[in-house]
């Protein structure tokens, strides 16, 4: 028996290797090929697509880029470490108020105050995330929950900063206020985009960045079990605080640039179902994947103005959303970005076999 | 500083809000234990019961004693059929997931109703229920009987509940589910019946609570929605445990949120109570247990 066996399992180990090769090699190639896509498809949104694209989609376009930031802090926070945060919208808000401030209060290079907006609402979102971490994850989705309400009531008091003075810089509401500033390099709306573009590839690099690092493994470990992640030695808290603390940076950055986008900011522009919007959206674009954060934004953002521009009323949306996260969470966890491919080439199949089925009927009728 | 005269009013404003939020707090943590759902979608059920009552009242032509009746019994059925397909789905998965499916429900329910009672232009709806224009006074404060029974029946549904738990059959056999499921089940207990029987509870909760709070706030979706996270901040305090914990922390965050409306200074943040209560309770609870080891993510 074990003497048959022998040659059989070399010629298998053989044809193993072999077929190991072969796949490696394909793998080889097929990650070639999607950084070509990447690389191409980046090059055709910060080149070509602010120049061909209306002034409309430009500011539509613009709004996608920063949801997708937040988008991405929320997907690492939900998808990685299996927290949920019910409040990074209001986070959002808050990014934007402390970028807004520090615009009018200082004349800082624009990429400084970014980075400052980002690490200012990374302390602030911290220190609230904190007392709920060492509980369980339902407490930290419900304290953000609490906090989005709580956000919405202050910036409906204090109003965003409009280049007055004092602390909160609220200027009454006068009838010209003075717009958000801009980095010189990009004053224009096109040109502002571009900037966005890049700040968002510098986020998204950042964010791999802890992924495919000791960050990363800790959170992937914590996912799986806290037990075992805890008896493996990981600082689980710690590893906690930190996602919880990358997610409200990028918020922050991402508030910093929505300050600049749209120049004019009004507190009744965020309300606390947006972060909840924001939250359906990241489970239908999907959590397990980077690109995910760019679904999530598309739908949040572009697709609430196309229906605008066809007259559709952009509730229908939220009806949407809300189903469709109902249907993530029940069926399909890894979300459209997963989805969509397979269900593609489920649709494809199916033409495929409409269009070959009637043929073979033909020739036997004939 | 406002003298006590100015807020003896709002004291009483604030008991009647603190009552109908404890009624929501112990619906929500009643349905908690039994089934580890949090119920994050009973605020836009009431609020959705609602709109239908005023509806049924003011464009069909109902009379208000079955418009009222309608409210209750669509929130109780709209929260049990949720229950009987998602919470049946769901039913083995993390308590968080549970909870972000019912804001998911929530979402869908807050688009239809922006979508079949748009606010646009029109004028701003209200539900009066008849106790609100009798009532009597106490020292020069006005009552009125909307105002009682909202505490009252805070009261009453906490105790009733607290019974039913502890002395019924079916209460029993809510909070052996809790414990275990399939244990439940192989004692003989039919746990779809029980688990239905939890979620028609709740609705109905949801639909009186949305009745009560359209007369004492404001008919309006996305406000009755969020005022869910009053209750919810009553129900963390208690951990999602106790209801007689749930049932003072709601009131004290009722009557907190309305007696700081008098004063100046203040007034706006008065809705971030339930936030700063919450927070505090979370430093206090969490300094004192260990951390919590159980599987996360969605």
């Amino acid at each position: 028996m074990t003497a048959t066996k022998v040659p059989d399992s070399n010629v298998s180990g053989d044809g193993a290797r072999v077929a190991l090769s072969v796949q490696i090699q394909r793998l080889d190639r097929r990650t070639k090929i999607r950084a070509a896509v990447v690389i191409l498809l980046l090059a055709f949104c910060l080149l070509l697509l602010p120049s061909i694209i209306s002034g409309y989609y430009v500011i539509a376009m613009t709004q996608v880029v920063v949801y997708a930031i937040v988008a991405l802090g929320l997907g690492v926070l939900v998808g990685r470490v299996g927290l949920v945060s019910l409040g990074q919208a209001a986070v959002l808000a808050l990014g934007a108020w402390v970028a807004a401030r520090l615009l009018f209060a200082t004349s800082l290079p624009y990429p400084l105050v970014l980075l400052m907006s980002g690490v200012i609402t990374m302390v602030l979102g911290t220190l609230v995330g904190l007392p709920a971490l060492r509980m369980r994850g339902l407490y930290l989705a419900l304290i953000t929950l609490m906090l989005a309400g709580a956000i919405t009531t202050v910036l409906e008091t204090t109003n965003f900063p409009n280049g007055g003075n004092g602390f909160l810089g609220y200027n009454g509401a006068s009838v010209q206020p003075p717009a958000i500033r801009r980095p010189s390099i990009a004053t224009s709306d096109p040109g502002f985009l571009r900037y966005s573009i890049v700040v968002a590839i510098l986020m998204f690099l950042l964010v791999v960045w802890h992924l495919r690092s000791r960050p990363g493994r800790a959170w992937a470990a914590i996912r799986q079990s806290e037990a075992s992640a805890l008896a493996a030695g990981i600082n689980t808290t710690r590893y906690k605080l930190w996602a919880f603390a990358l997610a409200s940076f990028l918020a922050g950055v991402a508030g910093g640039l929505l300050a600049g986008s749209d120049r004019f900011l009004y507190s009744y522009d965020f309300q606390t179902q947006d972060s909840i919007t924001l939250l359906a959206v990241v489970l239908m674009g999907g959590v397990y994947n980077i690109w995910g954060a760019v679904i999530a934004a598309l739908f949040m953002q572009l697709l609430p103005q196309i229906l605008n521009q066809i007259g559709v009323s952009p509730y229908w949306l939220i009806v949407l959303f809300g189903i469709g996260a109902l249907q993530v969470l029940t069926t399909a966890p890894a979300g459209i970005v997963d989805q969509m491919p397979k269900d593609l080439a489920r649709l494809g199949r199916f033409i495929f076999r409409q269009f070959r089925r009637p043929a073979p009927s033909e020739g036997g009728a004939q | 500083m406002p003298s006590w005269q100015d807020f003896q009013p709002f004291l009483v404003t604030g008991l009647a809000l603190g009552g109908v939020y404890a009624l929501s707090g112990v619906g929500m943590v009643v349905l908690f234990r039994a089934t580890g759902v949090l119920n994050l979608s009973f605020g836009a059920v009431g609020a959705m019961g609602a709109l239908i009552a005023w509806q049924a009242i003011n464009v069909w032509g109902v009379a208000p004693g079955v418009g009222w009746l309608i409210c209750v019994l669509f929130a109780a059925a709209l929260t049990t059929v949720y229950g009987l397909i998602f919470g049946n789905a769901l039913a083995k998965r993390d308590p968080l997931v549970k909870a972000t499916a019912t804001l998911g429900f929530a979402l869908l329910l807050l688009g239809a109703m922006d979508l079949l009672w748009t606010t646009s232009g029109g004028a701003a709806r209200s539900l009066p229920l008849p106790t609100d224009n009798s009532g009597f006074s106490i020292s020069g404060v006005t009552i009125d009987w909307t105002q009682v029974i909202g505490l009252v029946i805070g009261i009453v549904i906490a105790i009733a509940t607290t019974l039913f738990l502890r002395y019924t059959k079916l209460g029993t056999a809510m909070r052996a589910m809790a414990s275990d499921r399939e244990i439940t089940a192989m004692l003989g207990v039919p746990v779809n019946r029980v688990l239905a029987a939890a979620w028609f509870g709740c609705g109905v909760l949801a639909g009186i609570s949305g009745l009560l709070l359209a007369d004492l706030v404001a008919l309006d979706a996305t406000t009755l929605t969020f005022l869910v996270i009053s209750s919810v901040a009553a129900a963390l305090i208690a951990q999602l445990r106790s209801i007689a914990v749930t049932f003072v922390a709601a009131v004290v965050i009722g009557v907190i949120t309305s007696m700081i409306t008098p004063i100046q200074s203040i007034t706006n943040y008065a809705n971030m109570t339930p936030f700063v209560l919450a927070v505090i309770a979370l430093l206090v609870i969490s300094g004192r247990q260990t951390i919590s080891l159980e599987r996360g993510g969605i």
